[in-house]
């Protein structure tokens, strides 16, 4: 294996500067460095905000910013409407979460034992992921009005009130368009994976007599294990921290809130209505609930 | 463990540095005596771009060392939060013609405005130009932190050709009482005319109400704002017979609880459209068109009906340095000319009163203005108290849950959101 | 080491998979059958907005999913060019893009080898820390990252500091270090015995084996500049610096209400600012492959 640099290499640094300790540092300080300033700063003072009563001024004016201790966190935990949007993410990762790993998977094997047109379709489900949401929602609100092509495709089934307008259908749509625009990625993380299942294991279940059905899930699932962990962890994240398509899919939280999202409420309450210190001790409460329930979940899908 | 340990040390460690740099930045050397060149904003729909470039082209030929530049941000909600993430770094332009009167208690309190009233002779420029209705638009403190600019007074479109197809008489449609206009509205839809009889958007952001119940509680009170003297006047009698108008309308399904992304109107869909005077450059070709003030219950006179001003104004921000300038330019696009140039590229009214006798050639060419430059000298703004895009996004969402989608019963929601407002309203 | 002899087969591209036995003709139909009906609706929706953005007049009838051939023009696309300047958008998102995917790799790579590969203090933290970020929401952080890239540092109107909080795609550092670990130890281990310095092995050993992981990385951190509309909307006023997102974005509000068929319209802007990603990803979905990820889902 000595196909590096010649043996006894001149060292044009000085040794200790060569070594595992200094040279890690240095390699990840730009990284840290980033970090830093980018989250950690503004991470910081979000997280001082929620203390405060405070509201951004103009630099030179004078204004009181008390310490309220956890008053802003107690607003609104005993606010419904922020209940309400916690309650709709829940509603949505409930949706979303098993949806994307169960069609991801299905999707992913039958795209693996495909040979012809694998291009075609390997393009076709990574398309919703690359566009943008703003050009994407468009269409969609197209073809969910109550008027548009799914409903007369349905015909009388077509639910009253249609779709988006429906508060106990408006976050399930939303979650379906979610979990379509996303599918593409854990499509891809599966695709990974099952490249990594032994190709041994498949024969010996065959040679048992396990029909395709069965070597799916006695082999395959069990195999794409750390897949499924990444997978459901990564499209919980996602899913909890949800803006953009309520924002653009119901216009500022549906039927009688029915869609909004915690993140919604802290864009409305922070930006729009000038509460950062509100908006802040939302923020804080929904990582502190995401870091929680994604160990949880590696908890349980790990011990198995 | 070991995990959470280190995160957490690392967040503690983040926010001593956080709690130490605070917010730093330099305060603007505030002079009203100073003059240069200045920075200005306005909103970037074409004809206001025009309007623009020619006044500051105009301004820049005769003023060489106080040079205007001028940037376009989008019009639109979005505007409010541009506009404070820049008085909140410091990066804010000296005027900005895109303010939208909602937003000034809250740019005010963020010590970004500057009281037109330390320029001299600025409080009398202001009354002599608009008139009684300058009133509306001073804060608390009784400064002027706003100059009033343009408005586009809302009233009813219709499309001739539908009233025609529905058999109502297009030159007169009967719309000024609510039993007329329900009863219109329900022949519309009943003849297949068109879709829905009117199409307000029904999605939940703060300024939607602008569209639907305010202008018809303005002119059903006779002129009120949402708020008077601290206190909320909508869950009154007049407030509830509107939300129940609105919610007839929506109860009978003669107008869409869904959002629709493209233009309704402009396409046929609905026979009738609140709108102010821009609309008529839009639909002006390619539909026969007519317009009528929003009724009111028994009916008023048009020169008694009062509507929402969707009034744009000009405001001047404190990270000015060049404050003297800014107000020189102030006033001169505010002049007689300018307003006048304003009028004809863009339609929209300058508010300035008495606008048909100060632009007789224009009203002469332009017969379809006249109509919105007499509504204009009846106009309703929002109020200008503490907290005011709260309480309106408190308002919208009382009125999402009880008229547009009938969760709850009318009165008790305006109820309690007129107490939850009288709160916000009289907070510092 | 019969890992390491199929690990070293996966660093190359994929190979065909290639059962030994032979799938009877019904299942192998079931299987085409699923993807084709998943290419569908994965596929129609960009039909529609591309059929919509070449419509004269809009038609929100399911008939419209299939125009007369009279009703077809490319006007949208001209109107849109006329209100927002296309080429000039494309050139900012460019560069806003570039200069992330090239931050990204120069900075990230060196991050996720250090996290993979060396030892030294505080790499746990780091780690952590890393994937901390990944919960954040953005919005949390907006206005104080605006005051301090706008205020503090003075970028505002600036592509440096529109690049600034994007700097590093921490994902693309996960990847780079799940990668790194992936290669066998004994590579670095018998170069280090050989007595070459740190840095000679990052180079000469590291970054040559990385070039799979490299097109992924530039990939996914490809999309979220490319897409990105609420920061450079933030920190730029200047119209000439806006990305296609944001000026897409402005039209749409602007134009909204008034334009004649502003849904085609903004339909045309939507296809403009997809094809570029689209295209991309045709290009190199080769090589952005399976196997790169991999190793990346190991962990």
């Amino acid at each position: 294996m000595s196909s590096v640099s010649a043996p006894r290499a001149k060292r044009w640094l000085p040794a200790w500067l060569g070594t595992q300790a200094t040279l890690g540092p240095l390699f990840i300080a730009p990284y840290v460095i980033f970090l830093v300033a980018i989250f950690a700063y503004p991470l910081g003072f979000a997280i001082y905000m929620s203390f405060h009563d405070y509201f951004f001024t103009a630099p030179g004016a004078e204004v009181e910013r008390p310490f309220v201790g956890f008053a802003n966190y107690a607003t609104v935990l005993a606010d419904p409407a922020v209940r309400q949007s916690f309650a709709n993410i829940a509603v949505f990762l409930v949706i979303n979460v098993p949806l994307t790993v169960a069609l991801s998977l299905v999707l992913a094997t039958a795209l693996n034992g495909a040979i012809r047109f694998r291009t075609f379709f390997r393009v076709s489900y990574y398309v919703p992921y690359i566009t943008a949401s703003v050009a994407v929602v468009g269409v969609w609100l197209f073809l969910f009005n109550s008027r548009g092509l799914v409903n007369t495709l349905l015909g009388p089934l077509a639910p009253d009130p249609s779709w988006l307008i429906n508060e106990r259908l408006a976050m399930p749509t939303i979650a379906l368009y979610v979990t379509w625009k996303g599918l593409g990625f854990y499509i891809l993380l599966y695709l990974a994976a099952l490249q990594n299942v032994p190709k041994e294991l498949y024969e010996s279940a065959s040679v048992d007599g396990a029909g395709r059905w069965r070597s799916f899930w006695a082999v395959t699932v069990p195999g794409v294990r750390p897949a499924t962990i990444l997978v459901v962890i990564l499209s919980t994240i996602t899913g909890a921290n949800l803006f953009t398509e309520p924002y653009l899919l119901t216009g500022g939280g549906g039927p009688d809130g029915a869609s909004s999202s915690p993140v919604l409420l802290m864009y409305q309450r922070g930006i729009e209505q000038g509460n950062p210190d509100i908006a802040s001790a939302i923020g804080v409460i929904l990582v502190i609930a995401i870091l929680l329930v994604a160990l949880i979940q590696r908890r349980l899908l790990d011990e198995r | 463990m070991k995990r959470i340990i280190s995160i957490t040390a690392g967040l503690a460690a983040t926010l001593l540095v956080a709690a130490a740099c605070g917010d730093g930045g330099q305060s603007a050397s505030e002079s009203t005596e100073s003059r240069g060149p200045i920075k200005i904003w306005y909103s970037n729909n074409e004809q206001e771009i025009a309007w623009g470039k020619q006044m500051v082209e105009a301004w820049n030929a005769e003023h060489p060392d106080e040079k205007v530049t001028a940037q376009q941000i989008p019009e639109g909600s979005s505007s409010e939060e541009v506009i404070s993430a820049a008085i909140t770094a410091g990066n804010a332009p000296c005027l900005i013609f895109n303010t939208a009167p909602a937003a000034v208690p809250q740019f005010q309190k963020q010590g970004g405005l500057v009281p037109l009233d330390d320029f001299e002779g600025a409080a009398e420029y202001i009354e002599e130009r608009t008139g009684d209705r300058a009133e509306q638009y001073k804060s608390a403190d009784g400064k002027y932190y706003q100059l009033p600019w343009k408005s586009n007074p809302v009233m009813i479109f219709y499309n001739k050709e539908i009233f025609t197809k529905a058999g109502i008489d297009a030159e007169n449609p009967p719309l000024s009482t609510y039993d007329e206009f329900l009863d219109t509205a329900r022949k519309i839809v009943s003849s297949g005319a068109a879709e829905y009889a009117i199409w307000p958007s029904p999605t939940s952001e703060f300024y939607q109400p602008w569209f639907d119940f305010y202008p018809l509680y303005a002119a059903e009170t006779g002129g009120k704002q949402l708020v008077e003297d601290g206190k909320s006047g909508f869950a009154a009698e007049e407030g509830q017979r509107v939300a129940e108008f609105w919610k007839t309308l929506y109860d009978e399904n003669l107008a869409s609880r869904e959002a629709y992304s493209g233009d309704a109107f402009g396409e046929g869909k609905v026979a009738m459209r609140i709108a102010g005077p821009w609309a008529i450059a839009s639909y002006g070709e390619s539909m026969d068109w007519g317009v009528v003030p929003v009724p009111t219950s028994d009916g008023k006179a048009p020169d008694e009906t009062y509507t929402f001003s969707d009034a744009k104004n000009v405001a001047m921000y404190t990270a000015c340095e060049h404050r003297a300038t800014a107000w020189d330019v102030l006033k001169f696009a505010t002049s007689e000319k300018q307003d006048g140039k304003l009028l004809e590229m863009t339609g929209q009214m300058p508010m300035r009163e008495g606008l048909p006798e100060t632009y007789p050639d224009y009203f002469a060419s332009h017969p379809e203005y006249e109509t919105f430059a007499a509504q204009a000298d009846l106009t309703v703004e929002v109020p200008n108290v503490p907290n005011s895009i709260e309480i309106w996004q408190t308002f919208r969402d009382a009125y999402s849950r009880s008229v547009i989608f009938g969760k709850q019963p009318v009165d008790a929601e305006l109820e309690r959101a007129a107490q939850k407002i009288d709160e916000l309203a009289s907070q510092e | 080491m019969a890992t390491l002899t199929r690990d070293a087969q996966h660093v190359a591209t994929e190979r065909p998979t290639s059962r030994a036995r032979k799938q009877p003709t019904w299942q192998s139909a079931v299987r085409y059958i699923l993807l084709l009906v998943g290419a569908f609706v994965f596929l129609f929706p960009f039909y529609y907005m591309l059929i919509g953005s070449l419509q004269a007049e809009p038609d929100s009838t399911p008939a419209g999913a299939f125009p007369s051939p009279d009703n077809l023009t490319l006007h949208n696309y001209r109107e849109i060019d006329q209100a927002i300047d296309l080429f000039r958008s494309l050139i900012n998102s460019g560069i806003f893009t570039g200069g992330v995917i090239c931050s990204t790799v120069v900075f990230g790579l060196l991050a996720g080898y250090a996290l993979a590969q060396l030892e030294f203090r505080g790499r746990g933290m780091v780690f952590n820390a890393m994937l901390l970020i990944q919960v954040v929401p953005f919005q949390l952080l907006l206005i104080p990252l605006y005051v301090l890239i706008a205020r503090n540092y003075g970028l505002a109107d600036n592509y440096l500091g529109m690049i600034l909080p994007f700097a590093i795609n921490s994902t693309a550092v996960f990847i780079f270090r799940q990668y790194f670990l992936q290669l066998p130890k004994e590579l670095f281990d018998a170069a280090r015995i050989d007595g070459a310095s740190e840095l000679a092995i990052l180079l000469r050993v590291a970054v040559p084996l990385v070039k799979p992981a490299l097109l992924t990385a530039v990939l996914l951190t490809f999309i979220g500049p490319w897409n990105e509309f609420l920061w450079p909307f933030l920190i730029t006023k200047e119209a000439d610096m806006q990305p296609l997102a944001v000026s897409l974005a402005n039209y749409m509000n602007a134009v909204a209400a008034r334009a004649a068929n502003p849904f085609g319209a903004i339909l045309a802007g939507a296809c403009v600012l997809a094809a570029p990603a689209v295209a991309l990803f045709l290009v190199f979905q080769r090589h952005f492959v399976s196997t790169n990820l991999g190793s990346s889902v190991k962990g």
